[in-house]
């Protein structure tokens, strides 16, 4: 990771123009690197052929781990731990550890989900991250190619074909 | 295909189940204790059940109208459909509410005049628990159902005979109705389910209740549009429909299943929590005597669900879909059973207690039976209080399944009749494009 890296990349005004490149890149046989957008486009995941994400799975553990950690801590802290009667009710009152049980699964899932996304992304404080240009996070899709796999003459005639606003190139690192 | 025949194979198979349905309910009445309790209690459960689905289908129709929700317009028609049971459903429940009137049954412990006059509870509650009032807000609230949806689907059907309409007149329309629909569906129901199913228990109240029954008509109601929408498109109709349609309909099952589990247990720990004698008679008397139903009702309509539909695929798949459908279909049919069963059979027994004396000495030409009435409601009282099975009301027998396989027979005649009526798919809706181009 640590050699620079040149690359060059096309904004579009749309994401429709920009699923029509993806489609002619894909026909041409033009390895693309990478594709940018402001938001989520439908169908573009399959185009890239990027896998289902596994985000969920790992959710779903959080959220067992979560639902143990909450019932069999309670049903230790109201049995052995700690025992007090609530409202003349049983030590082990399953219903009224219900909400908590609930409560922590939620919590589990979605703390442990956002900070594996993050770890997964490389995000997080004092992370500085490499992107091509600011408008990919407002308004512009951008699809960007390696230049020493796709050459620039191809890509700028690709980027010319399929209706780009812009074409740049820049070394990252 | 744009246009749904009846088949003559599944007329066929729908006119048996009727047949089967019919029988049942004969044999029934001619195997039943003197107040028919087994009779009228499957009649009050069957037609409250499937009257529900067709409220909660014309619920979703406004709702999703007023949503600018557009994924399920393709099939739209399949919940219009739904809502043609309507009138139907009115009959049934005409047909309880004038039976209060001239005693064809002994559902519901308020209408007997004698006991309410004895019960302070009941007769502060005789402002709204009475015949009368039953009546008049069976037909006055179920009638302006009809009323409104079939107006919504009158603009819908005249969408499709007009040409394209820049304006959206028709759309608007429906707007127009489905805006008025629903606040009247979202507080009338509530009294309907009071009046129907909550005063079975007539001394009991829950402020959850009726959310908790809106949750399981609905749950039953999308459960019956997925098998629809995937034994249709099995017959090569809505071949216009994707996978993305299916997980959706798949989606709502299980979220709606949750929402269900969210209000059943809301409910449930309020008074478990509280403790209060009068409340938790409730669930006692469905815990002590019905443990199996009340335990499988949880865990069928929650856990099988939430299990089986969690994952993205299962969703899409239509063996696991069809499967969670039918049996999380049943087992809300189950969840009323519970509700209704418990209720009427304790008024039976109460009814046939104290109502040999009084029908013995008021009327000498009925003195015989009420002596035999007399004999039965001494072992049925017996049998109670040692919680006993009792046939047909412990756990549904062949004959409650019979005369649900009945309603359920005229349900989808009734419902695939509506459904031939229309085009499958509309003409000239806004949000047309945006459904048949549907993506998740």
């Amino acid at each position: 990771m640590s050699d620079h890296k040149e690359v060059i990349y096309g904004l579009y005004n749309d994401e429709t123009d920009l699923l029509k490149a993806v489609k002619t890149a894909k026909k041409d046989h033009m390895e693309i690197m990478d594709v940018y957008s402001p938001f989520p486009i439908h169908g573009l995941d399959p185009l890239l052929g990027l896998e289902e994400s596994r985000l969920h799975i790992a959710g779903f553990v959080y959220g067992m781990i979560g639902t143990l950690t909450a019932f069999l801590g309670m049903s230790w802290i109201f049995t052995k731990n700690w025992p007090i009667i609530f409202g003349g009710k049983p030590y082990w009152s399953v219903p009224a550890f219900i909400p908590i049980t609930f409560e922590l699964t939620v919590l589990f899932a979605a703390i442990g989900m956002v900070v594996t996304f993050y770890i997964v992304c490389g995000l997080g404080p004092g992370v500085t991250n490499v992107y091509l240009d600011d408008r990919i996070t407002d308004d512009k899709f951008c699809i960007a190619f390696d230049k020493s796999e796709v050459s620039e003459a191809e890509a700028k005639s690709f980027f010319e074909h399929t209706g780009a606003s812009e074409v740049n190139i820049k070394t990252i690192n | 295909m744009n246009q749904y025949t009846l088949s003559s194979g599944l007329r066929t198979i729908l006119l048996v189940l009727m047949g089967i349905g019919a029988l049942c309910m004969g044999i029934t009445w001619f195997g039943d204790d003197a107040l028919h309790t087994r009779f009228w209690s499957n009649f009050l459960h069957n037609s409250v059940f499937f009257t529900g689905i067709a409220v909660m289908a014309s619920f979703f129709i406004a709702a999703s109208i007023l949503a600018y929700a557009g994924w399920y317009t393709a099939f739209k028609r399949v919940f219009e459909a739904i809502t043609a049971f309507l009138p139907y459903g009115l009959g049934f429940m005409v047909i309880l509410a004038l039976g209060n009137y001239f005693h064809l049954h002994h559902l519901y412990h308020w209408t007997d005049e004698a006991e309410v006059a004895k019960d302070p509870i009941l007769a502060g509650k005789a402002g709204f628990l009475n015949k009368n009032f039953y009546l008049f807000v069976t037909v006055l609230f179920v009638g302006a159902y009809i009323f409104l949806i079939e107006k919504i689907k009158s603009f819908s059907r005249a969408e499709d005979n007009g040409g394209v309409d820049a304006n959206f007149t028709m759309h608007k329309n429906q707007r127009f109705y489905a805006a008025i629909l629903l606040p009247i569906i979202g507080f009338t129901s509530v009294i309907l389910i009071w009046q129907w199913i909550m005063s079975v228990d007539a001394h009991w109240y829950s402020t959850m209740f009726a959310w908790y029954c809106l949750a399981s008509f609905f749950v039953a109601m999308v459960c019956f549009v997925s098998l629809a929408l995937l034994y249709l498109r099995a017959n090569g109709y809505y071949q216009n429909l994707s996978q993305h349609h299916i997980h959706d309909m798949g989606k709502f099952i299980f979220a709606f299943s949750i929402f269900w589990t969210y209000l059943w247990f809301s409910q449930f720990m309020l008074i478990w929590y509280a403790n209060i004698g009068e409340e938790t008679i409730y669930f006692k008397e469905r815990y002590d005597n019905y443990p199996v139903l009340f335990f499988a009702n949880l865990a069928v309509n929650f856990v099988l669900p939430f299990i089986v539909l969690l994952r993205n695929d299962t969703k899409r798949k239509i063996g696991t879909l069809s499967f969670v459908a039918i049996v999380v279909f049943i087992f809300h049919w189950v969840d009323f059973f519970l509700m209704v069963k418990p209720g009427t059979l304790h008024t039976a027994h109460a009814a046939m207690g104290h109502g040999a004396e009084e029908h013995g000495a008021e009327t000498g030409a009925h003195g015989a039976e009420a002596a035999g009435e007399h004999a039965v409601a001494a072992v049925a009282h017996g049998a109670e209080h040692a919680s006993s099975f009792v046939s047909g009301f412990t756990i549904p027998g062949l004959l409650e399944l019979g005369t649900m396989l009945g309603f359920f027979g005229l349900f989808t005649f009734v419902v695939l009749n509506a459904l031939s009526k229309a085009n499958l798919t509309p003409k000239h809706d806004p949000y047309l494009q945006e459904s048949l181009h549907h993506h998740v």
